[in-house]
This record gives C-alpha cells, sequence and structure tokens, in this order.
C-alpha cells in the first residue's frame, strides 16, 4: 500500500458574511478578501507541511490545479512541484494534475512536467485531470463544447512529444506545430506515469483508463458509496479487458484526521471541517454545469440527480462530525479507529494508493503536523502489507539517490549528481 | 400543414432537418432558430406560414441535428449549410428572419451572400459584444433551469419550451442545444460580424425585445449603426425567445417589414 499527502492550499481567512457579499467562492469572489503577504507566508507553511510528511514517510506529496478558487490558491501545480522538487529527495510529487486542455501549445505541458521529472530525478507523476467547468471554462474560457476534443489532442501530442526521438509536425484541430522536438525529456521511460482523477461517475474516464492502462483516482469527497460506484464501474473496464485487478491502478483520495483518541479528533479538528463545508457550500450553482461540460449520456445520469434535488430542495448545511463519519467522507479518529475505517476503505475499493487530505479549510498548522505524524507512526506501519502481492506500476521509477554529505544534508536535490 | 423532413444537401453534402410549411409559391422565408433551436412547429412559424413558405432548418448541433456539431468549426460553415439548403430547395433568394443565436447566422449570410437575401429582419441578435451592455449569461444559469434567463418571466420555460414533451427528452435537448450555443458565442459572443456588417446591402431591420436579460435594448442601436440603412423596432412584453413568447407579434413585424416595407 502507498500513502500520498495532498494540499489543497485554501485561503483560512474567510469572513463569516462572506455569503451576504459573494455568490460563490469560485470564479468571482471579492479578490480584496486575499492578503498577499499573508498568501506568501501560508505558502511556505503549506510547503513545511509536505516537505514534513516526506520526512515522515509518506511516498507521495500531491498538488493540483485550480483557477479564481478561494479554496485552492494553486493555479500553478507545476510551481509548488518545482519548489518541492527542490526540497525533498525520496517521495513522488503526484501532479493532479495539469489541466492540459489549458495549455496551448500542449507542447508547454509536455515540456515543464519533463523539466520537472529531470529537476527531482525522476519522482513526477503526471496528472491528466479535466478540470472542472469552474476552473476551465468560466475562469480559463475554454470552449466547453469543445473541450473533451481538446484534451484527447492535447494527451496524444504531450505523449508523442515525449516519445519521438524525431523532430514531428503536429497539424491537429486545436493545435498546429510544424516542428515538434522538445528539450529535455523526462528521466522516466517511456514516460512518467499517469494517473486521472474523476470526481464521480464518469465512464469515459473509466474507458479511458482502462483502455490505456493508467491509474484512475477516486475523488471520494462525497463518502464511500458514491467512491463505491465509481471504482465498481472502473473495475468493470478492467474485467471486461480480460486483465487482472490491480490495486495500484487505482488511488483514492480521503479526508483524514488521527489524533490520541476519538474524542479528541473530534474536539480539535472539527471547527476547522466546519469552516471548510460552511464555504465549501457557497459555489453558485449558474458555474457548475457549463454546456457541453457533460455528454448526452452523462447529462442523462445527472439530469436524474437534478431533478430529485429540484423535487426535494434542501438548504444546505454544515454536516455533523458523526455525519461525516457515517458517510465515509472522513476518516477520524485514534489510530486504532482510523487504521479499521481506511482498512474497510481500501480494500473495499481495492485501492493500492491513498491520498490522505490532512489540512482542510483553516486548521492549524501544528494541528495538521500532528495528525500527519501520528498516521505516519501508528498507521501506515499497520496498513503497508496490503497489496504487497501485487507489482506497482504506476509509481515513479527516480533514479538511485547518492549518500548524503554532511553539509548538503539540508539540500536533497544535489544528492543525486556527482558534483 | 408543415412536416419535418430530412435532406442531403448539395454541393456541400450535409444532412438537414428542417420544417417547411405554408404554400410553396409564397415568398421563401428562411427562418433561423434561437439558442433554443426548435421545439415544435410552433405558433410563430404557424402564423408566419399563413404569408410565406417557411423553411426553418435545426442548425448542425440543434435538436435532431445534435451530433453533426462537430461538422462545423465556425459562422462560415453555418452560413454555407444555409446556403446549400436553400440551394437545394431550389430557392434562389428567401427574406431571412434571425432569432437570438439565428440573427448572427442571418447576418453572416447578408454580408457573405448578399444575392441569396431579399430582406433582413434580426430579432435580438447575439454575436456583437459591448462591455457596456454585456446583458446576463447566457451560459451560467442554474442547472436545474437552464434557459429561464432566456424568458421575460422564468416560469415561462416550463410552459412555452417544455410543455407537451417528454420532460427528460426535452431538458436533454436544452442542454445540448446550449452546448451548440456555446460552440460558437464561448465564452463571450463576441462572433467577428461586425468586421463584415457593413457589406450587408439588403433591407434590414433589427428588434430587441422588451423584456430580454442577454440582449440589452442599446445593443439594437448598436447593430443599427453598424449595418447601412437599417431600421430598428422594441418587440413590447418579451423575453430573448421572441418567437416563442410573442409569436404574432413576431409575425406581423416580419410580415409588415418583409412585404410591406413597414416597420410600424
Amino acid at each position: 500500500m502507498k500513502f500520498h499527502w495532498f494540499h489543497g492550499m485554501p485561503w483560512p481567512h474567510m469572513p463569516d458574511d462572506f455569503r451576504d457579499r459573494n455568490r460563490s467562492v469560485w470564479v468571482d469572489a471579492d479578490a480584496s478578501l486575499y492578503d498577499p503577504v499573508e498568501g506568501g507566508r501560508l505558502y511556505h507553511e503549506y510547503l513545511d507541511q509536505m516537505e514534513y510528511a516526506e520526512q515522515v514517510g509518506f511516498d507521495g506529496l500531491v498538488v493540483n490545479e485550480h483557477h479564481q478558487n478561494v479554496l485552492g490558491l494553486m493555479p500553478s501545480p507545476q510551481l509548488m512541484a518545482a519548489a518541492l522538487a527542490r526540497r525533498t529527495s525520496r517521495a513522488a510529487i503526484v501532479m493532479l494534475g495539469m489541466s492540459i486542455a489549458l495549455y496551448r501549445p500542449a507542447t508547454r505541458a509536455a515540456e515543464e512536467i519533463a523539466m520537472l521529472d529531470v529537476l527531482s530525478g525522476g519522482r513526477i507523476v503526471a496528472g491528466f485531470p479535466l478540470g472542472t467547468p469552474m476552473d476551465t471554462n468560466f475562469a480559463y474560457g475554454a470552449n466547453p463544447a469543445e473541450f473533451r476534443r481538446v484534451y484527447r489532442e492535447h494527451h496524444d501530442l504531450i505523449l508523442r512529444a515525449w516519445q519521438d526521438p524525431d523532430v514531428f509536425a503536429w497539424n491537429g484541430e486545436s493545435t498546429k506545430l510544424r516542428y515538434v522536438n522538445i528539450w529535455p525529456r523526462p528521466i522516466q521511460q517511456p514516460h512518467p506515469p499517469i494517473w486521472i482523477p474523476a470526481d464521480g461517475i464518469s465512464s469515459e474516464t473509466w474507458d479511458f483508463c482502462a483502455e490505456r492502462g493508467y491509474n484512475y483516482v477516486c475523488l471520494a469527497s462525497r463518502g464511500i458509496a458514491p467512491a463505491q460506484a465509481a471504482m465498481d464501474g472502473f473495475w468493470s473496464r478492467i474485467d471486461a479487458r480480460g486483465v487482472e485487478r490491480n490495486p495500484y491502478q487505482c488511488a483514492v483520495s480521503q479526508t483524514i484526521v488521527v489524533a490520541e483518541s476519538d474524542d479528541e479528533a473530534q474536539q480539535r479538528y472539527e471547527p476547522h471541517f466546519d469552516y471548510s463545508s460552511r464555504h465549501t457550500l457557497d459555489d453558485y450553482p449558474g458555474w457548475t454545469e457549463a454546456p457541453g461540460w457533460r455528454t448526452e449520456r452523462g447529462i442523462r445520469e445527472r439530469a436524474r440527480q437534478t431533478k430529485e434535488a429540484l423535487a426535494n430542495p434542501e438548504t444546505p448545511r454544515v454536516p455533523t462530525w458523526q455525519e461525516r463519519l457515517d458517510s465515509g467522507s472522513l476518516a477520524a479518529g485514534s489510530p486504532d479507529t482510523v487504521t479499521e475505517q481506511l482498512e474497510h476503505l481500501v480494500t473495499t475499493l481495492q485501492a493500492g494508493h491513498l491520498i490522505g487530505v490532512f489540512h482542510v479549510g483553516d486548521m492549524t498548522h501544528d494541528l495538521t503536523l500532528r495528525s500527519t505524524r501520528l498516521f505516519a507512526e501508528h498507521v501506515i506501519p499497520r496498513l503497508r502489507h496490503l497489496w504487497q502481492d501485487h507489482e506497482d506500476h504506476w509509481s515513479p521509477r527516480p533514479i538511485p539517490i547518492r549518500q548524503p554529505r554532511a553539509r548538503t544534508r539540508d539540500i536533497a536535490g544535489v544528492n543525486r549528481w556527482p558534483n | 400543414m408543415a412536416e419535418l423532413t430530412t435532406l442531403d444537401l448539395t454541393p456541400g453534402g450535409q444532412t438537414a432537418h428542417v420544417w417547411q410549411g405554408g404554400d410553396p409559391e409564397s415568398p421563401a422565408l428562411l427562418f433561423l432558430h434561437p439558442i433554443t433551436g426548435i421545439p415544435r412547429w410552433g405558433d410563430a412559424l404557424d402564423a408566419l406560414a399563413k404569408d410565406f413558405r417557411v423553411i426553418a432548418p435545426y442548425q448542425p448541433g440543434w435538436g435532431p441535428a445534435k451530433d453533426d456539431l462537430p461538422g462545423v468549426r465556425d459562422g462560415l460553415d453555418l452560413v454555407l449549410f444555409n446556403v446549400d439548403l436553400l440551394n437545394t430547395l431550389g430557392v434562389g433568394t428567401a427574406h431571412v428572419v434571425g432569432v437570438s443565436i439565428g440573427g448572427w447566422i442571418g447576418a453572416e449570410i447578408a454580408a457573405i451572400r448578399p444575392d441569396a437575401v431579399q430582406s433582413l429582419t434580426l430579432v435580438n441578435p447575439l454575436g456583437l459584444w459591448s462591455e457596456s451592455h454585456p446583458g446576463e449569461d447566457p451560459f451560467a444559469q442554474h442547472p436545474g433551469f437552464p434557459t429561464a434567463v432566456l424568458f421575460s418571466d422564468p416560469d415561462r420555460r416550463a410552459e412555452l419550451l417544455m410543455a407537451d414533451r417528454d420532460p427528460m427528452d426535452a431538458y436533454v435537448e436544452e442542454l445540448l442545444d446550449l452546448r451548440a450555443s456555446a460552440k460558437f458565442l464561448w465564452p463571450i459572443p463576441d462572433t467577428g460580424v461586425g468586421r463584415r456588417l457593413m457589406r450587408i446591402d439588403t433591407r434590414t431591420l433589427i428588434a430587441t425585445s422588451e423584456h430580454d436579460n442577454v440582449v440589452a435594448g442599446e445593443m439594437g442601436d448598436i447593430w443599427r449603426a453598424a449595418i447601412p440603412g437599417a431600421q430598428s423596432v422594441q418587440l413590447a412584453g418579451s423575453g430573448h425567445i421572441a418567437d416563442l413568447e410573442v409569436p404574432e407579434a413576431l409575425a406581423d413585424l416580419v410580415r409588415n417589414f418583409a412585404l410591406e416595407g413597414v416597420t410600424a
């Protein structure tokens, strides 16, 4: 079993009356609420947390891409990946990822991922998300009627740019390039592992991952039942191809809190979850379904839910701690409790990679590190053995680390290369 | 009585799904539908068919032509589709009426093939952008009732667009019609037609609706100023989808202007 540490990098200072003055945390939230000086302090604090996760034994550090979003201050995951590449030496850097449909030309994405792979000594996971309508269509203006086709074209171009040894011409609908010949090329050959994150039911994503042999990332933010439906769909596609299930071909994300006891977890951490939920609810419905975002099949699948929601309107509210635990959207408590919850989750879903979300909302630095440390010390060792009879083909294959010399111990990046 | 037929077009080879009604000997009228497509042979088309041979195609991407969207890239492809349709039907020239996104397509046809257009009526046309009069974003709406903003009263969507249809099919078509519109109007409805409007030399009437949330009344003045000799009027009591909201008034407006040259 592999364990990864994710950071969403939220803004932790939202006023209580935000909803009265703004219709959404995404796209058009009042930017005067952002303080750049405090923002700089936060970036360093958040990166410190990720570096700490490597020190205590996590296998990967996970960054992602959002735009014009109060709860995700990472428009460029590659910048954060670059910072991590210099300050870490062992952990995978999992980019979940770059929204490849937004890069024009897409060779820019191929180049930057190759740069990061070289800089990190071959530790990059290349995540290729479709993105969200808020990020992709409303903030970045990508045409929703076109972007699925653009995504596929950019995917094909990036893969070829990494692998084709010769200069080639690309005559696509979205991109036309007379000379493609990127420098540098990735250390990992033929290319870094590719992971595809998907939120919710997306049969197109199941097919894409199964056909290409990519890792399917199930973002289980809504609890275990929807996650299981998504995973069942993915595994059915693997079964249909007559391929043996390998748990390392999928990852599941899970929000996690570990404390000394179940009571302490709730007492100390619940207010931070409430903050996060309170503001996550502040998303304007008009941003959620850019026309063309879903295929016709997706529209029909979604329409039933929309109809039910409209027939039984519920005022969005912050769930209780117990509701979070019952739905499985949160694993929290003592090390024993969390171990039990997560063993159930990953064995039910057959997931070989667990992406832990240890920081949410306005959680303090100390609480974040404490939960991270308790997890690494008391939970990871008890779940590590899972899936040991399977080979992980979806983690990076870095070049070996040289024994660090004392004076360069704190500059991790130099330890791979002779000087 | 009207009928919906499928035609193979020449010389382009596309397939057209087209409503036709009225006396074949009457003057031809090409109706270019709004964002919401053609939910049925409605009152506006029926009223127009009293005086015209009405030709009302689904543009590629809308309604039964939903799968044809990838085959068109831009306004020129849409112009050629409509010109090929007239050609296939043996119609040399037609009165052109375009509502909403159909207004943009009509203006493109008149600019590129002026010989094919006898008169031009643009109702709440999209296709030009003014930062001073942006209107509501038709694509950033609640997914439960995605086109409600296009009506003078949100409840009129259910009454005029969704009524007498299978609810799921109507809803899916509503979203796919919006997808087709987004292909040409995303993220800002500036199609570039403004660079071609001075080429229009046919009689042109611009109509804007009193309660259009998407195309502000001031946009009518901007269109009128850009098209040589154009006139403009206001349609009372309607939102953006005037053919569904005020079908009789729309038909009167078109009849008076196209056949009599009267704009009152």
